[in-house]
């Protein structure tokens, strides 16, 4: 069967280049059709530091038809979704080749990791942030590369995390709600929903929305 | 249903009582009751007069419509003055071929290469003519006709299948490979897996290239690969994304496995239309009778709107569970079956591009500008869960109108059947009476003017369930409803006699009754036309 015999050999070369920092692993012996794939953030970018751990099926019909790919390390990034880790990638799709390997293709996703396609997201809520104010999404990325991409250390305080910074919504927007006596989760909620992070003071018109939401 | 074995009825069985001829359909007894059905509608019989049309109503068979003068304005009205042609993708690709006739001495380049062309610009010869002036070499790179120079620096190889000895292919991963095939490019496969790679790229529609290299395959290296002719496959599949790229102008006849495409060139005025006349019906090729608007069948008095809301909610009583544990979806454009990745819910179609979205079947493009544009983001269970409470609420309501159209559906394809065996009829009656080809027509006009009859009744109910009950014209409506339901199942029974005698001794009746289906179609919607126009229906989903 030419899909297993294909398989071994990009096993075979993943290990036979470790400097491409690259791991291919299958999740049981039993089953070479399900592995994981890891990879290092790209440095220079919000990710770096972080290992990222990839969730690989390989169908039937492969290198015919593409593996299917997701993430299982939380991501914050435009092209993967926040919640279930699924990648939005046009080689994993429409693009894909047989010629492309499960080692080419999660270096791809290496390369998105470096440059996020915002104008074709997975994440709408995660691309606007990307495109409405870098700076606070790469201090969210960034806290989430430590908080999920970084091996053990980081995982006992992933409890104390404040909900506000895990998203990226200014803490003094938030307070200035709760002063009101709304609760918390349910301003991030609102606050997520209508893809806001932060407030200008005069914005009476926006400040109204949420306001309007939060009693809803 | 009772099927039609059981009445089989040799000519000499004509001396039993005459409803033994008929059969005794179940569904009669629910449309002759439809008026005590209507929980809905404080109906009351006699308070009404029927819809007011130029036909009288008369219980029975006493008038002959025969030459009523308005006999011919019913359905056939409903298409005047709409031009259309009807093609097949073969005949639409034998145009392509003119196209590339025409631009051959032009172009100078082999027609494979000018096919490739036309295939990367949709077929659109403008555009391509405009870029050709301007790019001309350029152009052949991009189009993987030539090879780059990038390409170039890889040893050339021929064009073509070789034998080899110990190959390893790159993609299977065998090795003692003895057949192969490369392009000029160099980059060469396994001839199994080069095969493997068309085969499933064939029903795409797209040029298909090298697995490494924008070089592409022209048509006749297609088919010398695959040892056939299967670059018909692909030229066809590229028609077929050619035709939804432009529906605007072209539809595809609806009906199953009819390969009919009807093209209007001026859709523009259909507003006016459809105002004037009814949905802009169209006749294919294969007598298929559809609404170039919505690609459904003939839909009135139903318009499109009613339609596609009923359509909707049909389909999402059965699928609310089932929509987000399945893998696989149609594509809500061309119906082509896309495979979920992992989890993406950006779905693109590989054939005719179309991208949407995995959770809500619409267009992909609002989700990707704004956050929560798609109504069951990340709210998948929260939101089936309310679907569902909202149909439980109607349920009740939907379901007596559902079960009455379904009714009708049912009933139409046994009335498909029993066309099935209009025309041995017609034959017996030409062998055993010696009536003529022609006089035994009279068989074959009832029969379609049952299946229009019978489509606009099954569409009567999507009217009424969106209509507003209080109001009068709806009870109007019913009344006429209840009409139509009665002369169609009358006529239906008609035309279950088997017995040649006894067909010609009621060939007037036939001609009365079909005649009188005929204006009760009419009446019913010309009737469902003044009830959408006056607002009375209102579609809530
Ligand atoms: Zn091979
Ligand atoms: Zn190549
Ligand atoms: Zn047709
Ligand atoms: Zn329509
Ligand atoms: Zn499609
Ligand atoms: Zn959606």
């Amino acid at each position: 069967m030419s899909r297993a015999k294909r398989i071994m050999k990009e096993m075979e070369a993943v290990r036979d280049d470790p400097e491409a920092n690259i791991d291919l692993e299958f999740v049981s012996e039993a089953d070479i059709h399900h592995l994981k794939g890891s990879f290092l953030g790209p440095p220079e970018t919000p990710y770096e530091g972080g290992k990222f751990i990839v969730d690989i099926e390989v169908p039937m019909e492969y290198p015919f038809k593409p593996p299917k790919m997701k993430f299982d390390t939380k991501v914050y990034h435009p092209n993967i979704s926040s919640v279930t880790g699924a990648i939005c990638l046009d080689i994993l799709k429409n693009a894909w080749s047989p010629v492309i390997t499960l080692k080419s293709a999660l270096i791809s996703l290496q390369a998105l990791l470096q440059s996020p396609e915002p104008n074709d997201p997975q994440d709408a809520e995660v691309a606007q942030h990307y495109l409405r104010d870098r700076e606070s999404f790469n201090k969210t990325a960034a806290l989430w590369t430590k908080l999920y991409a970084n091996g053990g250390d980081a995982n006992s305080s992933k409890g104390n995390v404040d909900q506000a910074d895990l998203y990226g919504i200014d803490q003094s927007l938030v307070t200035e709600f709760e002063n009101q006596g709304f609760e918390k989760d349910k301003i991030i909620e609102v606050l997520r929903r209508l893809g806001l992070k932060s407030l200008d003071p005069n914005d009476n018109e926006t400040a109204n929305k949420i306001l309007e939401e939060l009693l809803k | 249903m009772a099927n039609d074995e059981d009445y089989q009825y040799s000519s000499s069985d004509d001396d039993f009582p005459e409803q033994q001829y008929y059969e005794p359909l179940e569904h009669r007894d629910i449309t002759n009751n439809i008026l005590d059905d209507y929980e809905y509608l404080n109906y009351d019989t006699d308070s009404l007069e029927s819809f007011n049309s130029d036909v009288d109503i008369v219980d029975g068979m006493a008038v002959s419509h025969v030459t009523n003068p308005n006999k011919k304005r019913s359905i056939e009205g409903a298409m005047v003055n709409l031009k259309y042609e009807c093609f097949t993708t073969q005949d639409i690709f034998n145009n392509m071929l003119e196209k590339v006739d025409r631009l051959q001495p032009m172009f100078s380049i082999p027609r494979e290469d000018i096919i490739l062309l036309l295939q990367k610009y949709g077929w659109d010869e403008d555009r391509l003519l405009e870029d050709w002036t301007n790019k001309m070499d350029g152009l052949l790179i991009e189009a993987g006709i030539h090879i780059n120079n990038e390409q170039k620096e890889l040893p050339k190889s021929q064009r073509g299948i070789s034998n080899r000895d110990f190959f390893t292919c790159p993609i299977c991963c065998e090795d003692q490979i003895k057949e192969t095939y490369s392009l000029e490019c160099g980059h060469e496969y396994c001839i199994s897996c080069y095969r493997h790679y068309i085969e499933d790229r064939l029903n795409k529609g797209n040029i298909i290239t090298c697995m490494s290299c924008s070089l592409a395959l022209k048509n006749t290296d297609i088919d010398e690969l695959m040892n056939g002719p299967s670059s018909e496959k692909l030229m066809h599949s590229s028609i077929k994304s050619f035709v939804q790229k432009h529906n605007e102008n072209y539809r595809w006849c609806p009906f199953t496995d009819c390969k009919c495409i009807v093209h209007i060139q001026d859709t523009t005025e259909f507003v006016e239309y459809i105002r004037l006349h009814y949905s802009p019906y169209v006749l294919c090729n294969e007598s298929h009778r559809f609404c170039f608007s919505c690609s459904f069948e003939m839909h009135s008095p139903a318009d499109c709107e009613i339609t596609s809301s009923w359509i909707k909610k049909a389909k999402k009583e059965s699928d609310n569970l089932n929509w987000v544990l399945s893998h696989t979806k149609e594509c809500p454009k061309c119906s082509v079956n896309i495979e979920k990745n992992g989890g993406c819910n950006h779905m693109i179609c590989s054939s005719c591009k179309y991208e949407f979205c995995w959770i809500c079947n619409s267009d992909w493009k609002p989700h990707g500008s704004s956050f929560y544009q798609c109504t069951m983001y990340n709210n998948d269970e929260l939101k089936t869960q309310t679907v569902i409470e909202d149909v439980s609420k109607t349920l009740k309501r939907y379901t007596f109108f559902y079960r009455m159209f379904n009714e009708h559906e049912v009933s139409a394809k046994l009335d498909w059947q029993l066309g099935q065996t209009v025309g041995n009829k017609i034959k017996s009656l030409q062998e055993k009476m010696g009536v003529s080809w022609i006089e035994g027509q009279f068989l074959t006009e009832s029969l379609k003017i049952l299946n229009e009859g019978r489509t606009a009744l099954k569409w009567s109910f999507a009217v009424v369930f969106y209509s507003d009950s209080s109001h009068n014209l709806t009870k109007i409506f019913v009344d006429n409803q209840a009409l139509l339901a009665n002369s169609v199942e009358d006529l239906s029974a008609l035309l279950q006699i088997k017995s040649p005698e006894t067909i010609m001794e009621k060939k007037v009746e036939f001609y009365n009754k079909a005649g009188y289906v005929e204006n009760r179609t009419y009446a019913l919607m010309e009737c469902g036309r003044e009830l959408i126009s006056k607002g009375i229906v209102k579609i809530t989903n």
